[in-house]
């Protein structure tokens, strides 16, 4: 019974990863530049999920975060060309590289995060009543 | 889980003050190795008990000042604690009752 509220806390644990991911990606959502001032788009990040045995060994896994992956689709290019990060030659001369997040992408993901964090808080409560109706038992 | 038929229920005409349950009237241990087991058994679960509540009470505590833990897990950790010292209450209490049960024959 412990066990499966260890399964459950790895996956708030694993949703609250994701969610601080899609909070990034919405907060630089007008990001141009990387950390050092470079000029550079943010590039959205990616949680992946993975599956883990080591929580339990009743045959029910876990999950864990496996890695979270930078998203490598172009920039979305905007002609501003009295912009001071605007490009300056080549292809797009005059266009700047904006980060190529969709918000409402972002916000479903948000919200999908949000609801499989309730699922599982849920899962915790039913456990957590099993406990305390197994102890009934003995009371 | 185990199949039930391999509890061993209890022999009917025991005499628990002389093979050793655990409980003597004086309220001590008997000396017997079933009754050091059982005393040991109780001992290690009530450690493991103290060692879950002030884990549970370190995370805590890490969680208020700050710290770099996640909320979920802290509040897990509580919630075992929680229910492990819960787990071991009922087992106090039905061994006290029991014991009382017993002081109560009319000799």
């Amino acid at each position: 019974m412990l066990s499966s509220l260890d399964i459950s806390t790895s996956a708030l644990v694993a949703q609250r990863t994701r969610l601080n991911a899609i909070s990034g990606n919405i907060a630089n959502i007008s990001s141009l530049t990387d950390e050092e001032g470079n000029p550079s788009a943010y590039r959205a990040r990616q949680v992946v999920f993975q599956t883990d045995d080591s929580l339990s060994t009743s045959g029910a896994s876990g999950v864990k975060v496996s890695e979270i992956k930078t998203d490598d689709s172009e920039p979305l290019y905007r002609y501003q060309p009295n912009h001071p990060l605007a490009i300056e030659e080549g292809k797009w001369k005059g266009y700047v590289a904006y980060p190529n997040i969709d918000l409402t992408t972002e916000m479903v993901d948000a919200l999908e995060t949000t609801r499989a964090y309730e699922a599982n808080v849920g899962v915790m409560e039913i456990s957590k009543n099993l406990g305390r109706e197994t102890l009934s038992i003995l009371a | 889980m185990k199949p039930i038929h391999s509890f061993q229920p209890p022999q009917r005409p025991v005499n628990p003050f002389t093979h050793g349950h655990g409980i003597k009237p004086g309220g001590a241990s008997a000396p017997g190795s079933e009754a050091g087991s059982f005393a040991k058994l109780m001992g290690d679960q009530v450690k493991n008990v103290n060692t879950m509540q002030t884990s549970a009470d370190s995370m805590v505590h890490s969680l208020l000042t700050g710290g770099d833990v996640n909320e979920a897990e802290v509040l897990t950790s509580v919630q075992k604690a929680d229910l492990a010292f819960r787990m071991l209450l009922q087992v106090r209490n039905k061994l006290l009752e029991a014991y009382r049960e017993v002081q109560q024959i009319q000799i």
